[in-house]
């Protein structure tokens, strides 16, 4: 259960039930100044790369920006950046902008779970995603707006897509029915690679289906409900259901489906590309630019048979820029990775008071904790790296006082500046570790720093001239700084 | 089309994929794809990303040398 359960905002609900879909969340944004259309004609390459990357710059405030006028795909959409800034979640949760990214953090905690899921379920024949169905002669350079995203990509890659599997020796589980972020290289009109790991729930699902010698079948969503791409890429328990979580955080019910190989599906997708493992077969891939900033090198990995495409009518091909950060990338999936360690750490150690794991993936972690007595923290740092995600992620960690907020790199820096001392700092070496960790020595090995960077506590003894000044804070003081903030724009907010 | 711009394959391992046309039918560009290596690219792409001799060299593949298998397939073993 999540104590932290909160009931949403009225202005939360009013969201909620609004955004239905991709389309919808567009035209939100728009509304709200968080969405551009870039209707110059662009060239797939580099054109489409450099506009992302500008309009990225800023996490906090960028827009999402649509591309209405891609040479050689005339009439189709491309849009990049919707899950590109704090602003943009925001809104999404019925926040106004400028909301912190704390408070962002601890709204999306008082979401959190899976047990009261809202889910509505709609007839293929009524889905929006169904207007269109093609079951031959498929050709996705034709239907999509694909261009090369870093420039020694492998190929053109579909890099936000909720790819939604079955466990196939429990198909009929809905629980262990997974939708996850994979990457997907485009590798003829009709076929494609989708990169997974034996520690993803796809890979299981692929491993699985290989050692048995039965069809695999996925569905490839694109173009979806801005929360479902936030909880695709969350790690979430083997059993749990990605669309639950979804459902729950916007409070509002979202439509599922059944596509056309049997999987739930959300009915108001953009499109929905229906695909069966070729079992056995392995293709080179890569290389691609990944999220540490780095390429990851060329692979053999799976290869998917296209069966049959849904889309809706001029469909919307969202897709994302990931490379050296900050990225869309970032910003998608920062939350998501900080709030469940943030709750496992918490069922044992209610002095947690936040975590932002928003660097890297949590390559880079930051904890605020009340120290229950002196070393504590070093137990908490160590709870974490057992956690599932820090398990293979949390490199480097930082551990703060619960007087610093761990979203304001400032306030960490001072407290590294005052209250580290280098005995202070531990190196467990040879530990598990993502293998595109671009430092490692070892791919899938790496070495794990904790930084204890909290104050001491008895029976420590006490730093000389350790009296903290205790400057006015809070929300009072958070308010005169928004209203200080509307006097600088000239009451714009 | 030639060579491929990453591994330098011959014509006859060169796949055309697909044309891109403007609204009046024109052609824009060509996707091609190389079978030896798996690389994808689009002729009017920076010389950066399709020419072999401005790519790095890092990046170039060697279509018969063993590259890493993930998850390698259950009934090979
Ligand atoms: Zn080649």
């Amino acid at each position: 259960m999540n104590d932290d359960r909160k009931p949403l905002s009225a202005k939360a609900k009013e969201v909620g039930q609004r955004i239905g879909s991709l389309r919808d969340f567009l035209e939100f944004l728009e509304e709200n100044g968080q969405c551009v259309t870039w209707s110059d004609e662009v060239y797939p390459e580099p054109d489409i790369r450099n506009v992302a990357v500008a309009a990225g710059r800023d996490a906090n405030t960028g827009p999402a920006v649509i591309f209405s006028n891609i040479a050689g795909y005339p009439g189709k959409k491309l849009v990049l950046g919707v899950h590109g800034s704090f602003t943009n979640l925001a809104l999404l949760l019925g926040h106004p902008k400028g909301t912190t990214i704390k408070e962002l953090f601890y709204d999306i905690i008082s979401r959190w779970g899976d047990d009261e899921p809202l889910l509505d379920f709609i007839e293929p024949e009524d889905a929006p995603v169904n207007q269109n169905r093609l079951t031959e002669n498929f050709n996705l350079y034709e239907l999509l707006p694909l261009y090369r995203i870093n420039e020694y990509d492998g190929g053109f890659y579909i890099g936000k897509a909720n790819v939604v599997s079955r466990d196939p020796r429990d198909p009929d589980n809905f629980g262990k029915q997974n939708v996850g972020i994979y990457r997907i290289q485009v590798q003829a009109p009709g076929e494609f690679t989708l990169l997974s790991v034996p520690a993803h729930d796809m890979g299981r699902h692929i491993m699985a289906a290989e050692a048995d010698n039965v069809p695999l079948k996925i569905s490839v969503m694109l173009g979806n409900h801005p929360a479902m791409c936030m909880f695709a890429a969350t790690p979430v328990g083997y059993e749990e259901s990605e669309f639950a979580y979804a459902s729950q955080m916007m409070g509002s019910p979202l439509r599922l489906t059944k596509s056309g190989n049997g999987m739930d599906i959300l009915a108001d997708s953009e499109m929905v590309i229906e695909a069966e493992l070729m079992n056995g077969v392995r293709t080179l891939e890569g290389p691609f630019g990944e999220f540490p900033g780095s390429y990851s090198g060329a692979r053999r990995i799976p290869r998917f048979k296209i069966t049959a495409i849904s889309h809706r009518n001029d469909p919307i091909f969202e897709n994302i820029y990931i490379g050296r950060g900050w990225t869309e990338h970032d910003t998608l999936i920062g939350l998501n990775t900080s709030a469940p360690i943030y709750a496992q750490l918490k069922k044992d150690f209610p002095e947690v008071v936040a975590v932002n794991a928003l660097y890297q993936h949590g390559l880079t972690g930051i904890i605020s904790v009340k120290n229950r007595f002196a070393g504590f923290a070093k137990s908490v740092a160590m709870r974490a790296l057992g956690t599932p995600h820090g398990t293979m992620y949390l490199k480097n960690l930082i551990m703060v006082d619960d007087d610093v907020d761990p979203f304001d790199l400032n306030e960490v820096m001072w407290a590294l500046s005052t209250r580290t001392r280098a005995d202070d700092t531990i190196v467990i070496p040879n530990m598990p570790m993502i293998p595109i960790d671009p430092a490692a020595e070892i791919a899938g090995k790496g070495h794990r720093l904790i930084i204890d960077a909290t104050s001491f506590m008895p029976p420590d003894k006490l730093g000389s001239d350790s009296k903290i000044v205790t400057p006015p804070a809070g929300p009072e003081i958070d308010e005169i700084a928004k209203v200080i903030q509307l006097l600088q724009n000239g009451g714009k907010s | 089309m030639s060579l491929c711009p990453r591994c330098q394959s011959a014509n006859d391992q060169i796949r055309t994929e697909h044309k891109g046309l403007n609204a009046q039918g024109e052609l824009v560009w060509t996707i091609f794809h190389c079978n030896a290596c798996e690389f994808s690219w689009r002729d009017c792409e920076p010389a950066i990303s399709i020419d072999y001799d401005t790519r790095e060299a890092f990046f170039r593949i060697d279509p018969k040398k063993d590259y890493p298998v993930i998850m390698p397939p259950a009934q090979y073993k």
